[in-house]
């Protein structure tokens, strides 16, 4: 039998009452005169006369009056199991799904569900069997199926919660493996879990064996917390690279809170305190000005001051520079200083990442200018004299990224033949749309990695753009827009490990209006990035990702080459672990909140790349799915057709209650029970007082 | 008050008794005036005994007085009627013309009361009725009430009726009980023989009680003693562990009844009994009277004993 409301059933604990008054209320107070007490001698009380309960008809009347009816406001449901019934009382298969993740660690929610497992265990007979699952974003049993209830409990004392997400999938489809080749009678499955709304990635062809019981035990409860959930670092404005802004955003769970610290820690060093006031169910963010960055990348925290959820009151980052990509813009000698304008201030524009701009005329370009740059943007200037074409080309070749503006100055003197392979094909002499009112873009690619930022809807109409003039390129291969003539507007080729983007018009608002379009901006940025090879580095990543040890050498040192394939993993609770080669594992999956050391294996003494890692944010929201709702997707269809006398399985313990009515019932018998009672009371009243 | 079944409803369904109409002393209780209530019991007695050969009144004539509804139509004067169209009563002289004196035990035992009625309000509607019984009957009546010691005297007078039943009425039950020392007084001023009735709840030994009549009985007077008690006095009908405390003495006992009640009516009832026997013993009468017991009956039995008083002597 289910209670619907259970607290209601405290209510049962009024018996004492009745118990009290036929204990306590059965001796005289005063004391009853006599004529003479010549025929009466002293009899002291015997303690069990005193305790002795008077009235046992009544007392257990007017117990059970109030036993029916904390029953009845309680809604009792009775579960009839439909397997129990076709098997009589045969063993059971008993799954039990604990919830470890992240937010069971907030208050006592660990030890409440650890309580309900260990009453679960109790109750497992011999001829059943159990298994303990526990599950965060995986789920593995701990324990072949048993009846030993000692190594149940033991599997249970072994567990603690971890720092990773929750997902229901997986512990219910190893549930449902377990359960499915299960020859006991009967099956129950019962999971313990606060049902975090963002747990929830069930399918609805998730099917239990038919006649299978399912529990749900949830120990959410209300919530007061707040929580580090982001940092972002930017380039202290009109500072060098070496100073930045380092904000956090704090928010808050609960009421508002007033006077909370919050600490900026770099290394084991305390950098700077404040104070911050945060709103009732809001955030604030906070900002540390002028943080001091050192070369190399290293280890910072966000602690604020701790509440019930310790866990997510420290976010760990990288102290990074602001990213910055080095770019070398060349024009032509003879080009007006006002025509590359726009690429410059276009280009000063950002810091997500930041372009460190090095513009030359072509002729005083000089091979010491590449140089630690990602990108040469040459705006109509042909091949540099001073680097010259084989430089360039080894300079691509390496990793580095280039982006060619045809225009007017564009010729076969300033595209050499030893050049070819830094053009995607013949340059033909330029085409003239003046009569039409200009082209336009006729086809942009927009799910080349380049131009997906314009993929979505109002995010950059580049159709907007009229073209008087450009260059036609003979290429059928990697373009990536054309004009509405079918002609190629912008190419790509690869060369070696770097990018080639060409352009077949100017940047200088002389051979179209692009550069005069709010397009412009985010399109030349996009195209510098995706030809620089630009990948934003995390400085934070969340519990549960994976990390290629390879990529972090490529942020550290971009274009490095003899990466390691074989890293050894230092977590932060000091656990070692493999990556890559044979016997690791492919990649780094984060499975501890903290910052992790990762060095080449066999170089103990290397100096370590650093990832840091927070509690995944789906954990922080604490909202709850309704918990019939896992009932509902779970209870197996064939036991809809069940006989009458078995229960629903489908219902919900609300449906079935209501269905059942048992408190009526109850109600009923307590009401019968209160009419007897009064009648028997009236009476032996009446012989009492007839006695005295 | 109440009219719920008592627990002894002792011999009042008597059907050997002619007449007697088993008034319930609780019902009595209601009127109060003692007067009317003597006279209620004992007029209504006295008709209904009309064809008792037990009638003891005597055949002098002394006056006539007018014809009340319920007299007996036996004692209506013919010749009167005949003369003046009137109905008038022809009453005779009574024959016995002693002194009847009533001693009444008011110590604060004779306050106790199971239910409504008091044993010292039983006694006192009893000695009422006697009084005006015998004063029908010329007798002179007296009163004595006491405890340890005399409280409250009217001597015997065949006018003191008045008196006597003012002297009940003002009775109030305190002190502690003992016969000898009032008994012994009383005998010392009795100069003319007559009858004593004592209503007392008789707690003490048989051989004291025997010691404190016998000046009474050596002085050639004929005592009668009626041994009152309570019915839960007689069948001690308590269930709750309890302090118990003695309404004379003030001191208090702690009992279990269900364990003691078997001890206690046996001690009740022996003591009875020796009561009776020694009191026999000594030609003193004994009656038993329980006071749930209607008042005729014991009317009756009074003058059941009169007559063989009257006999004997």
């Amino acid at each position: 039998m289910s209670l619907l409301a259970p607290l209601f059933a405290l209510g049962a604990l009024a018996v004492v009452i009745p118990l009290l008054v036929h204990l306590v209320h059965r001796e005289r107070k005063d004391a009853l005169a006599f004529p003479s007490l010549m025929f009466l001698r002293r009899t002291p009380y015997p303690f069990s006369a005193r305790q002795r309960i008077r009235d046992w008809l009544l007392f257990l009347l007017r117990s059970a009056l109030i036993v029916l009816a904390a029953l009845a406001f309680a809604r009792p449901v009775v579960a009839r199991r439909q397997a129990a019934l076709a098997a009589g009382t045969g063993g059971q298969e008993i799954v039990v799904l604990l919830d470890r993740s992240f937010s069971m660690r907030y208050s006592d929610r660990w030890q409440r569900a650890r309580s309900e497992v260990q009453r679960v265990v109790d109750g497992v007979g011999n001829s059943d069997r159990a298994t303990l699952i526990p599950f965060d974003r995986r789920a593995s049993a701990v324990n072949e199926a048993t009846n030993d209830r000692a190594m149940l409990r033991a599997a249970l004392d072994s567990l603690k919660p971890s720092d990773e997400g929750t997902r229901l999938a997986p512990p219910v489809a190893l549930a449902q493996r377990i359960l499915s080749s299960s020859d006991l009678p009967r099956r129950t499955l019962v999971v313990v879990s606060d049902f975090q709304r963002t747990s929830w990635d069930l399918t609805d062809d998730v099917q239990l064996p038919p006649g299978t019981e399912i529990r749900t035990i949830d120990v959410s409860g209300e919530v007061r917390d707040r929580a580090v959930r982001s940092v972002e670092i930017r380039r202290t404005p009109g500072g060098d690279a070496s100073r930045v802004l380092v904000s956090a955003r704090i928010v808050n769970v609960g009421r508002a809170q007033r006077g909370i610290g919050v600490r900026l820690e770099v290394g084991d060093r305390e950098v700077e305190r404040k104070s911050l006031d945060l709103p009732e169910d809001g955030g604030a963010t906070v900002t540390f000005a002028n943080v001091a960055v050192p070369n190399r990348a290293v280890a910072a925290r966000i602690v604020i001051d701790g509440d019930e959820l310790a866990g997510d009151d420290i976010f760990h980052f990288l102290l990074t520079r602001a990213p910055t990509i080095p770019v070398l813009l060349v024009e032509h000698r003879d080009a007006l200083p006002e025509r590359g304008v726009f690429v410059s201030r276009a280009l000063e524009i950002g810091d997500q990442p930041a372009f460190d701009v090095l513009a030359r005329r072509s002729d005083r370009v000089a091979p010491a200018d590449l140089a630690g740059r990602r990108l040469v943007i040459l705006a109509d200037a042909g091949i540099p004299m001073g680097v010259g074409a084989q430089r360039l080309e080894r300079f691509v070749r390496e990793g580095g990224g280039m982006i060619n503006v045809l225009g007017e100055r564009t010729s076969a003197r300033t595209w050499p033949a030893t050049a070819k392979a830094l053009i995607p094909g013949a340059i033909s002499e330029p085409a003239d749309r003046l009569g039409e009112r200009g082209a336009v873009l006729g086809f942009v690619d927009r799910r080349h990695q380049a131009l997906a930022l314009f993929s979505g809807t109002r995010s950059g109409d580049l159709s907007a753009a009229r073209f008087f003039r450009y260059r036609p390129i003979d290429t059928t291969d990697g373009v990536l827009a054309r004009f509405d003539d079918g002609t190629a507007a912008l190419t790509e080729h690869r060369l070696g490990e770097g990018r080639i983007l060409t352009w077949a018009s100017t940047f200088d608002g002389y051979w179209n209006d692009l550069p005069r379009q709010a397009v412009f901006l985010p399109f030349l940025h996009q195209l510098s990035r995706y030809a620089a090879s630009y990948r934003e580095q995390k400085r934070a990543y969340a519990v549960g990702e994976a990390v290629q040890p390879g990529d972090l050498v490529l942020f550290d040192r971009p274009g490095a080459a003899n990466v390691p394939t074989r890293w050894t993993v230092l977590s932060p609770s000091g656990k070692r672990i493999a990556v890559g080669g044979e016997d690791g594992a492919p990649s780094l999956e984060l499975r501890e909140a903290g910052v992790h050391e990762v060095r080449p294996s066999g170089m103990p003494n290397a100096e370590p790349l650093l990832v840091a890692a927070n509690v995944d944010p789906a954990e922080l929201d604490f909202a709850t799915f309704d918990v019939s709702r896992l009932t509902n997707v779970l209870q197996p269809p064939g036991s809809v057709a069940a006989p009458a006398a078995a229960a629903d399985p489908q219902a919900t313990l609300a449906e079935r209650e209501q269905k059942q009515s048992m408190w009526w019932y109850v109600l009923a018998a307590a009401a019968i029970i209160l009419f007897t009672e009064g009648l028997l009371a009236r009476r032996t009243s009446a012989q009492r007082l007839l006695t005295q | 008050m109440t009219s719920a079944p008592r627990p002894s409803q002792p011999q009042a369904a008597d059907p050997g008794m002619p007449g007697a109409r088993f008034i319930d002393p609780a019902a009595l209780a209601r009127i109060g005036d003692l007067e009317l209530i003597a006279r209620w019991v004992v007029e209504g007695f006295i008709s209904g005994l009309h064809r008792s050969p037990h009638l003891g009144f005597s055949t002098d004539f002394a006056e006539h007085r007018q014809y009340m509804p319920g007299d007996d139509i036996r004692h209506i004067d013919w010749r009167v009627y005949a003369r003046t169209e009137r109905y008038y009563l022809k009453e005779f002289e009574a024959d016995t013309n002693t002194n009847f004196t009533v001693l009444l035990d008011v110590s604060a035992s004779m306050g106790y009361a199971h239910q409504s009625l008091t044993k010292l309000d039983y006694a006192k509607y009893l000695a009422a009725c006697l009084t005006y019984f015998s004063h029908r009957q010329r007798d002179r009546v007296g009163l004595v009430t006491f405890n340890d010691d005399v409280v409250d005297i009217v001597p015997p007078s065949a006018k003191h009726l008045p008196h006597v039943l003012h002297g009940l009425d003002r009775a109030r039950a305190g002190g502690k009980g003992s016969l000898a020392m009032p008994l012994a007084k009383i005998a010392e001023n009795q100069r003319r023989r007559g009858i004593f009735l004592l209503l007392s709840d008789l707690y003490e030994e048989p051989a004291s009680v025997i010691t404190a009549l016998g000046a009474l009985r050596d002085g050639g007077h004929d005592v009668m003693v009626m041994h009152i008690l309570d019915s839960a006095e007689r069948t001690f009908p308590f269930d709750d562990a309890s302090t118990f405390r003695d309404l004379e003495t003030g001191v208090q006992l702690p009992v279990v009844p269900s364990k003691l009640k078997k001890e206690y009516l046996a001690g009740i009832d022996e003591h009875v009994r020796a009561m009776g026997k020694r009191l026999g013993e000594n030609r003193i009468d004994h009656t038993l009277v329980d006071t749930s017991q209607p008042l005729d009956r014991l009317l009756f039995d009074y003058l059941v004993r009169r007559e063989r008083l009257r006999t004997v002597r």
